[in-house]
């Protein structure tokens, strides 16, 4: 008792404590946030040179029409009792929606309905409140200065993004590539993560220190490996098809082979083998944290190596697998270099997308619109880490954290 | 607002109502286009798409991907937008195909500047001229009492002026973003100085007076430029325009259409085309002419290629001229010279010379954009910077088999 | 665990790193000792192009690249040897810069791997001390706020690192390009005209600004990790002892947090020598590149068409031992562990 009231800090240090958070947080999100106001303003106050112009936006009032306090008070109470409810209740939400005792489903059943109910709130709850308090405010004399606008803001260019410019299909695109790489990624990194765990041969200590090498490994070098044979491939696996003994083989899946320029599958294969290093090693060390004890136990009852990774190690290693998830989720997600090399239009991801849209952009509202797919592209990670900041914090806490 | 918007929704809806025409027929073979993203671009493989089955990929990156795409087989595209300097991979390459006998067949509108002939094979269907022409502010340069500059000199004594009246703070623009923009800036002067790039052996010859004073002028003309010059591309320098913050540049007729976009410019109707300075009294403008074209890949079927042509002939129709006026100077029947496309006629008919093509002048172009930079934010001097270009350009020709 | 059952264990992820990473650089390091060259013939051509009103011919002399019979350019590849990294590393123009005559340090710099590398490590050294600081002052600050505000505290300051480099490098670079409003905050506090995006430093600070922005919530989670699991009874012990808070944090909290600090430093040497978003990002080709970057650069075809192949593997490779450099402690430290295990 005595040393906590002795830990407890002197005035001064608790001041400069939280000083220093306040600049830590400007500093964090105030790039993120200017973004994010931008993208609501017509060009000429978006990009004008005042930040009081940026802000708000006479010339967007004026045009288009705005916010009033009333709104935004309305818009900080949801948002703020949002997150609340997000970061607190998922994993209940998780644990009741784990069908079948498969947590991982629980999780993405969570984050599916957490996503479809802010969805289903921002566009249609918060509007609907927000005009019944205008009109019920705006009827009172005295209270009219609670709804008069005054903050200019637009959606136009959110419409344009995904509306015009059909950015949807990128999106698609994305979770495709996304998905895919997470799943695969896990997959075989738990499989192989495991085994690295339970063995001291030299063998894996070297297998580990390639993956660590391979791990520094700069893109760019395998990338460009890949392009002329991706783009040659059909030629190059054409020998394979017409073999006498193996192309009956080949021709099961395909009449003749495949280009692997512009497959969605072709980029995940790239995308978990550069992500396979990290992998392996985070979950390496979650597994080690898991007494061995456990499936030598299995062992002692009869269980092959796989049936004991299955009844013993599955259930209690998810804490570990989310995390090392979300780590290949935000690579896969937020890679760019692959893709752009190796996806055509049709199929490209929205990191690269946006960059396209630079290459075009004539005109400001072309900026605009990018801007605007811009925080379009940051709205799911900022989704990801509401719902599962508890789990990145408790999982490294738990596996890498030992090192 | 309900009202507004709606408003807004439904004139959007008239609008490309009356853009949409008629495609002259149905277009059933699957089509890919890879073409850069500029807005002559957007209005061709629009007017293409309407006859149905067509993807237009637009990416101003796009020679980066085109000769490994064009090389596979099947090509990835059908229909390639190349420029005069970015045929030059492909025909190196022989991924693209003569098109005389499609021209024959489905050509007929096509005129004879639009096509582009090598030894009688027709490679290539030119649609519009592009080239940096002088732009200038009117309304500046007539308060002032300045003449319209004819040469580089002229150029600069007009920037001091108008500095010096406090019209404005950097009164020159410049496409000088480093690579590319750069070393195209150099290729317009250098010949402007009458200077040549290679020798009949292929080795370099920049390294002389004409490099020189080209590096001095470029530093020259910095001087009154923004000092963020190095990342100036044609959107930064379009954006200053509109914004007013300067008063003239070398810019590319492609542009043209922005300066008076209402919704975008504070300067409508106030910037003038003229023709490119010279560099020296009494020569040529200053500058080199490209043109912009399609091309139809060779590794693609004979109803494919067919298809292609047809969709060609269709996006370069008049009626698409009419839509898109001020988007370009376009080769085609129906495109009325408005005062937007005065500067690049007049720098042609001042015979300014065509871009120069070629392998050799691929490389040096590279090279030059690489380099140049180092002279104009001093840490080179301007001999050292042209012994360095020629240096690059040397180690680049010899990995590709040019000299030996 | 027998060994058989450890190939199946291990064989999907084994099998695709061999494919994908493995093989791709087993190709590089061949490529790098060899050169193919094109087979140029001299040609005159008549060529017409569009000029005004009519079009223009006339023949010139063209370098044409000879076909071979399926109509592809016919190359041939040739063992160089040392050549390509002889090109990249100019050891001529090194011995001479660092001669009598010579111009010293200053003259190799202009060479680009030089000028790279330069880069490389300077941008490695001075983002990894920043990060581990700013990391740890997070973590300790947040760890001594109350409760009810380090959910949300934490929330925000996850955002710098999950959000996608390139647009985070970019919301940056809006802010400070041209006439954006931190320029003009900037010219207003020091009076003084500014142009961020003019010269090499100023844009190399923002390229650093923006690293350390980015990495540090990455050091802070984790540090902040470690933080929930310090032995109470040591720093209670200390507190007895009549220990500062200055010196609990000293021999308590900073020998806990030890072998993380090491994690998170090689993880931020593995990245920050890849450096590569920032320079796209920022565009700061003209004044500073980074060795990923000279790759990408030489694997980028120029206006003929031209990777430049061979020297971008050399480029590579170099930068590979460099890596391999970084990697030898930890690799030692590893192998003492797993010799003791």
């Amino acid at each position: 008792m005595s040393t906590a009231r002795a830990l407890e800090p002197p005035f001064p240090i608790k001041l400069a404590n939280g000083a220093f958070i306040v600049f830590w947080l400007v500093l964090a999100a105030f790039s993120l946030f200017w973004v994010l106001v931008m993208s609501f303003k017509l060009p000429v106050d978006a990009l004008s040179s005042n930040p009081l112009t940026v802000i708000f936006g006479p010339s967007t009032q004026n045009d288009v029409g705005g916010l009033g306090l009333i709104d935004i008070a309305l818009g900080v109470v949801f948002f703020i009792a949002g997150y609340k409810l997000v970061e607190s209740q998922t994993g209940r939400l998780a644990r009741m929606l784990s069908l079948f005792g498969q947590i991982w489903l629980g999780w993405l059943l969570a984050a599916a309905v957490v996503l479809l109910a802010i969805l289903v709130l921002a566009s249609v709850v918060l509007p609907a409140v927000a005009g019944a308090f205008d009109w019920l405010l705006g009827g009172m004399p005295g209270l009219g200065w609670l709804v008069e606008p005054f903050i200019g803001a637009t959606v136009q260019h959110y419409v344009a993004v995904w509306y015009d410019n059909a950015f949807y299909r990128n999106f698609i695109n994305s979770m495709i590539v996304t998905g895919g790489v997470v799943t695969i990624s896990l997959t075989i990194g738990t499989l192989a993560g495991y085994a690295l765990a339970r063995t001291g041969s030299n063998l894996a200590f070297w297998l580990l220190i390639t993956a660590l090498i391979f791990r520094a490994l700069p893109h760019s070098v395998l990338v460009t490996g890949y392009l002329p044979p991706f783009i040659q491939s059909r030629e190059i696996l054409m020998p394979l098809w017409e073999s006498p003994f193996l192309g009956w083989f080949f021709r099961l899946f395909s009449s003749e082979p495949p280009t692997l320029y512009g497959q969605p599958l072709a980029v995940i294969a790239v995308l978990v083998s550069i992500n396979q290093p990290f992998t392996i090693w985070m979950l390496r060390s979650f597994f080690q944290n898991i007494p061995s004890e456990l499936d030598e136990a299995a062992r002692v009852d009869g269980c092959s190596h796989f049936e004991a990774f299955r009844r013993v190690i599955m259930p209690v290693m998810w804490p570990g697998v989310i995390t090392t998830g979300l780590f290949s989720f935000l690579l896969a997600y937020n890679d760019y270099l692959v893709c752009a090399l190796l996806l055509d239009a049709q199929s490209q991801t929205m990191v690269p997308a946006i960059t396209q849209y630079f290459n075009r952009e004539t005109t400001s509202s072309d900026t605009l619109e990018a801007i605007a797919a811009a925080v379009s592209i940051t709205a799911p990670l900022f989704l990801l880490v509401m719902v599962f900041q508890r789990q990145i914090v408790s999982g490294l806490t738990a596996g890498a954290v030992k090192g | 607002m309900l009202k507004k918007l709606l408003l807004a929704t439904a004139i959007t809806t008239i609008g490309t109502g009356a853009a949409l025409g008629e495609c002259a027929f149905e277009n059933d073979v699957q089509i890919k286009t890879l073409t850069a993203g500029f807005e002559a671009w957007k209005a061709v493989t629009d007017a293409m798409a309407e006859c149905g089955n067509v993807q237009a990929e637009l990416d101003q990156e796009f020679r980066t991907k085109q000769p490994a795409a064009f090389a596979a087989n099947p090509a990835l595209y059908q229909i390639g937008g190349v420029a005069n300097g970015t045929i030059v991979p492909l025909l190196n390459d022989g991924t693209i195909r003569p098109l005389n006998d499609l021209v024959e067949q489905y050509g007929q509108d096509l005129g004879p500047n639009q096509l582009i002939t090598i030894d009688g094979d027709i490679m290539a269907i030119a649609m519009m001229v592009n080239a940096q022409h002088l732009m200038y502010r009117e309304d500046i340069l007539t308060e002032l009492g300045i003449d319209v500059p004819t040469t580089y000199d002229e150029m600069l004594a007009a920037a001091a002026t108008i500095q010096e009246a406090g019209v404005i703070e950097y009164p020159l623009g410049a496409t000088m973003a480093t690579g590319w923009n750069l070393g195209e800036d150099f290729v317009n002067l250098y010949l402007g100085y009458g200077g040549e790039f290679t020798d009949e052996n292929k080795m370099p010859t920049v390294n002389n007076e004409a490099g020189v004073k080209t590096l001095e002028t470029m530093k020259a003309l910095t001087e009154y430029m923004d000092p963020e010059f190095l990342v100036s591309d044609s959107t930064y320098l379009q954006k200053q325009f509109q914004q007013g913050d300067v008063a003239m540049a070398n810019f590319w007729a492609s542009r043209t259409g922005a300066m008076d976009d209402a919704n975008e410019s504070s300067v409508v109707g106030k910037v003038k085309m003229a023709a490119a300075p010279a560099a020296v009294e009494g020569g040529p403008p200053a500058t080199t002419i490209w043109w912009d074209g399609m091309v139809i890949a060779r590794n693609i079927s004979d109803e494919q290629a067919e298809a292609a042509m047809k969709l060609i002939a269709e996006g370069l129709d008049e009626e698409m001229v009419k839509a898109n006026n001020n988007a370009a100077v376009w080769l085609i029947d129906g495109f009325e010279v408005t005062p937007l496309a005065e500067g690049t006629i007049a720098s042609m008919q001042g015979s300014a010379p065509a871009y120069p093509a070629s392998t050799e002048m691929g490389l040096m172009h590279t090279a030059l954009g690489n380099n140049v930079a180092d002279f104009l934010i001093g840490s080179e001097t301007a001999e050292q910077t042209l012994a360095d270009v020629e240096a690059e350009y040397l180690t680049t020709a010899r990995e590709a088999g040019l000299v030996k | 665990m027998k060994r058989r059952t450890f190939f199946i264990f291990v064989g999907p992820s084994l099998a695709l790193m061999l494919f994908f990473i493995a093989l791709p650089l087993i190709s590089v390091f061949v490529q790098s000792f060899y050169n193919s060259e094109g087979v140029f013939d001299a040609a005159t051509v008549e060529e017409c192009t569009p000029g005004f009103p009519n079009p223009i011919c006339r023949s010139t002399t063209r370098m044409r690249p000879m076909l071979d019979e399926n109509g592809n350019p016919l190359t041939e590849s040739r063992f160089v040897g040392l050549q390509n990294y002889q090109t990249l590393l100019q050891p001529m123009a090194v011995a001479e810069a660092f001669s009598a005559a010579g111009r010293g340090l200053g003259g190799i710099l202009n060479i680009s791997f030089y000028k790279a590398l330069r880069f490389t490590i300077t941008f490695t050294l001075i983002t990894l001390p920043l990060v581990i600081i700013l990391g740890l002052a997070i973590a300790v600050t947040v760890n001594n706020a109350s409760r009810a505000i380090r959910g949300p505290v934490i929330f925000v300051s996850l955002l710098p690192f999950i959000i996608t480099p390139v647009i985070g490098a970019l919301s940056i670079r809006w802010l400070f390009i041209g006439d954006g409003i931190m320029t003009n905050f900037l010219e207003w506090l020091l009076q003084h005209n500014v142009a961020m995006f003019a010269q090499g430093w100023t844009i190399e600070i923002l390229m650093l600004f923006f690293r350390v922005w980015h990495v540090a919530p990455f050091a802070f989670v984790i540090f902040y990790a470690a933080l929930q699991t310090v032995n109470q009874d040591a720093l209670d012990a200390a507190v007895v002892d009549g220990a500062s808070r200055f010196e609990r944090f000293r021999f308590v909290i900073i020998p806990h947090l030890m072998p993380l600090i090491i994690f998170v430093s090689l993880i931020h040497l593995m990245d920050s020598y890849r450096v590569f978003e920032e320079i796209i990002g920022f565009s700061s080709q003209a004044h500073r590149i980074s060795l990923q970057w000279l790759t990408f650069d030489l694997l980028t075809p120029d206006d003929a068409g031209n990777r430049a192949i061979s020297r971008a593997a050399a480029s590579s490779m170099l930068t590979m031992i460099g890596i391999v450099i970084l990697l030898i402690p930890l690799v030692m430290r590893t192998w003492r562990d797993h010799r003791r295990a």
